[in-house]
């Protein structure tokens, strides 16, 4: 891998946190009231960062993802990337959906989609070779002439991953993006991920409902419970990396860290 | 709270645009904005209606279409379905017919009206020559799609409770296959007022067909849109029709319900 | 890899969707047994030979190209014209929801009115020539496209939105890159759809005016008594109806190599 690939050093970028909730709520229409979904949800994403953020189904995971995404207005408080105030769909941050089937065009071949991204604002060559780039991160690289839906569910969340990969963002926001996928694949997806990240520096926003996945991927949790959801709490997880699926998960800070979220989370909690 | 929902499930801004063109179109020729020779006011296309409703003619052309969508409907339904079940049934009978149906199916019924004509010349039957081939179509092609689409696994039940070849057919294919066969029953409904007007027009001069033709030749445009109107309100009549009949008899089936 | 030799493909697409040619015989052997019984000049029913010789004649007099070529560039031009206008209102009532509802019960109204109903309006209205005949076939074939492409640019995925969003996507590229190429299976049904329909009103139209066309040398021939012509040219139609069918079949099929399966046998 090309030193171009790897993201500048994270200590050269702004000081600050990537990415920043300041006090948010978020209230959405339904039928003729509003309901507030979540409320005064405060908290940092370091540069780097992996952050998982868990709760049960219900508690506005993916509402507030979508307001940190610009997709979703914010009622008050403000989310910040790089320091500057969100205003529809910031620049540095990318969403990859939990649906990949539906969030991929599914006419175009996997390099074509890989390039949706950057295709508007980049010459041809730095286009390719971005595309290159991404595609080799994902592990996909002999599938770029293949149609999403010859491929299997993990390697359509592959080519996703690769297109928000090509745009170099900040951060990437993650809406349970491996809940649909079995055991074995969800397994070397998270790696990859993991591994993704120490190769770019990117910071991480994922969200799932599996507290092990949370554990295992993050530096910290930050638990979301109640309706209008409300941060519970922000683990930090010290856990040895680089992660390993079978023997991480057999340390016992990984069991009490498990425990402890599971505890946050209360009863309710399948 | 009930009544709210009734009150919010009409479309009032379909139906004011709906409304809305309608006074336009008669303000517009009223006022002399639209000067159209063969344009007619929607006023005169309702009186055009009066005239023909009071002049005794409207209902038997009426008629006319009816029994001639009538005659040729029954006529594709018998033959669409006992033919549908002897190829469904049979892989042979289907291997050695298909194709021969794949090229009949594009045939416009329209085309088969100079021949009428030539053998029947201007009669009902020249129509029935119109209209029989396409009608027979949708109902022929779902009644094979429904016989040979019945699940493997009803079969299986069938064999289960040993029930013999007649008692097969009767219990299980027949009204597994029904939803199909009704759906396809309702687009040869449709197709049989088309074509029965189109004879109309082309074969025998008489009917709504005959009417909308014979009042454009006479340039009375306000009675041949009378005609099309009614030819229009007729086909919905026809369709929902066939709707209720169908949810009548076969209450359960959800597949007949909406979509066309 | 899949793509390469992309023509043998097709071919054994077209091949393969063709039914069993041992479907033909009941055709076959009623054509055989029609030469074989008709040994008389029967002036109503005569044997398929002399629909052949009919057609020579029609083809030697200098009549029969001139009529199908006729028939088959309004049929063509129509159809592109019927996309084009479909497609573009159809997308805009997609898009705008609001538009959609307000256009929903005047298009219900329309669209009940069946295309050959039409006909003598426009005869009335625009006279016996060939501008009438392109815009009746265009009237006629344009209810399906725009339906089917009304409704599919109406069922865009909403993720799908969504990403267009995230990427923050001018509206006119969203329509470019989204929802353009999310329609394209919906236009190729709405156009297959269409295809029967503008045949049938292209030949009424013909044989109501005697505009030129094989509608017209049909029914030119019936009022002249030559019933071999009549059922040649029969034959004929149903034989241009096959080849529009299949042709379309092929092109289609080719358009949609980049879909799903799963749409691609919808379509079928």
């Amino acid at each position: 891998m090309s030193s171009a690939e790897k993201r500048s050093d994270p200590s050269e970028k702004a000081a600050g946190p990537a990415f920043e909730c300041r006090s948010v709520t978020v209230e959405l229409l339904h039928k003729f009231s509003r309901k507030r979904i979540i409320e005064d949800i405060s908290f940092l994403v370091r540069s780097g960062e992996f952050l998982t953020i868990v709760g049960p189904s219900g508690t506005g995971k993916t509402t507030l993802l979508r307001a940190m995404g610009g997709l979703t207005p914010t009622a008050s408080g403000s989310v910040l990337v790089q320091g500057k105030q969100l205003d529809g769909p910031p620049d540095d941050v990318v969403i990859v959906f939990q649906d990949y089937s539906n969030a991929l065009l599914q006419w175009r071949t996997v390099a074509a989609n890989v390039a949706f991204g950057i295709e508007r604002a980049l010459d041809r060559r730095e286009i390719e070779k971005r595309v290159h780039g991404a595609l080799a991160l994902v592990g996909l690289e002999n599938n770029a002439e293949d149609y999403p839906w010859q491929l299997s569910g993990g390697m359509q969340q592959r080519v996703q991953i690769a297109r928000a990969l090509a745009l170099r963002p900040a951060v990437m926001l993650m809406d349970e993006p491996f809940a649909a996928l079995d055991a074995m694949t969800k397994a070397s997806m998270q790696d990859e991920l993991l591994r993704v990240r120490d190769r770019t520096g990117t910071s991480f926003v994922f969200i799932t409902h599996d507290i092990e996945e949370a554990v295992y991927l993050g530096d910290r949790i930050a638990v979301l419970k109640g309706s209008p959801g409300r941060i519970e709490q922000i683990f930090e997880i010290g856990l040895p990396a680089p992660r390993d699926q079978l023997s991480t998960r057999q340390l016992p800070k990984f069991l009490e860290y498990r425990y402890a979220v599971h505890q946050a989370i209360g009863r309710g909690y399948a | 709270m009930h009544k709210n929902s009734f009150i919010a499930r009409i479309n009032w801004p379909g139906t004011a645009v709906f409304v809305f063109v309608g006074l336009a179109w008669e303000a517009a020729v009223r006022s002399g904005l639209l000067e159209y020779e063969y344009l007619p006011a929607p006023s005169a296309i309702g009186l055009g209606f009066g005239e023909l409703a009071s002049q005794g003619i409207l209902a038997p052309d009426i008629a006319h279409t009816l029994i001639s969508v009538a005659i040729g409907w029954t006529v594709a339904i018998v033959l669409g379905i006992s033919l549908g079940f002897l190829l469904g049934l049979s892989p042979t009978a289907r291997r050695y017919s298909l194709a021969s149906i794949e090229v009949l199916r594009p045939m416009p019924g329209v085309a088969f009206a100079p021949v009428g004509l030539l053998l029947f010349g201007f009669s009902l039957k020249t129509e029935m020559v119109v209209t029989i081939l396409p009608v027979l179509w949708p109902v022929l092609v779902n009644t094979i799609g429904g016989v040979t689409g019945v699940h493997q696994r009803l079969y299986d039940v069938g064999r289960t409770f040993r029930l013999g070849r007649k008692d097969t057919i009767l219990r299980i294919i027949l009204p597994a296959a029904m939803p199909p066969i009704v759906v396809g029953a309702r687009i040869s409904l449709g197709l049989a007022l088309v074509l029965a007007v189109v004879a109309e027009m082309v074969g025998n001069p008489d009917g709504l067909g005959y009417g909308i033709v014979r009042e454009q030749q006479a340039l009375r445009p306000d009675l041949m849109f009378a005609y099309i109107v009614t030819v229009g309100f007729i086909g919905i009549a026809l369709n929902a029709g066939m709707l209720a009949l169908a949810e009548a008899l076969f209450p359960s089936f959800r597949q007949l319900r909406g979509g066309q | 890899m899949m793509y390469s030799r992309p023509w043998r493909q097709y071919f054994m697409l077209v091949v393969e969707a063709l039914p069993s040619a041992r479907g033909l015989l009941p055709l076959v052997a009623l054509l055989v047994a029609w030469q074989l019984l008709q040994t008389g000049n029967s002036p109503y029913f005569p044997p398929p030979s002399d629909w052949w010789n009919g057609l020579m004649l029609l083809a030697k007099s200098g009549r029969l190209y001139p009529a199908l070529s006729a028939t088959t560039i309004t049929l063509l031009l129509g159809l592109a014209v019927a996309v084009i206008i479909g497609t573009g209102v159809g997308l805009l009532i997609g898009v705008f929801p609001r538009f959609s509802r307000a256009v929903g019960p005047l298009l219900e109204f329309l669209r009940a009115i069946p295309p050959p109903a039409v006909v003598p309006v426009a005869i009335l209205f625009m006279g016996y020539d060939e501008r009438m005949k392109l815009t009746v076939v265009v009237l006629a074939a344009i209810w399906p496209i725009l339906l089917n492409t009304s409704s599919a640019a109406e069922r865009v995925h909403p993720l799908l939105l969504d990403v267009a969003r995230s990427f923050r996507l001018s509206a006119v590229d969203r329509m470019r890159l989204i929802i353009l190429p999310s329609v394209v299976p919906a236009v190729l049904l709405g156009i297959r759809v269409a295809l029967p329909v503008a045949i049938v009103v292209t030949l009424l139209v013909e044989i109501l005016t005697s505009i030129e066309g094989i509608g017209a040398l049909m029914i030119g021939a019936q009022r002249n008594f030559q019933s071999p012509q009549v059922y040649g040219l029969l034959v004929l139609i149903g034989l241009f109806g096959l080849l529009v069918n299949n042709v379309f079949a092929v092109f289609e099929a080719i358009l949609l190599r980049r879909w799903p399966p799963k749409i691609q046998s919808e379509n079928f």
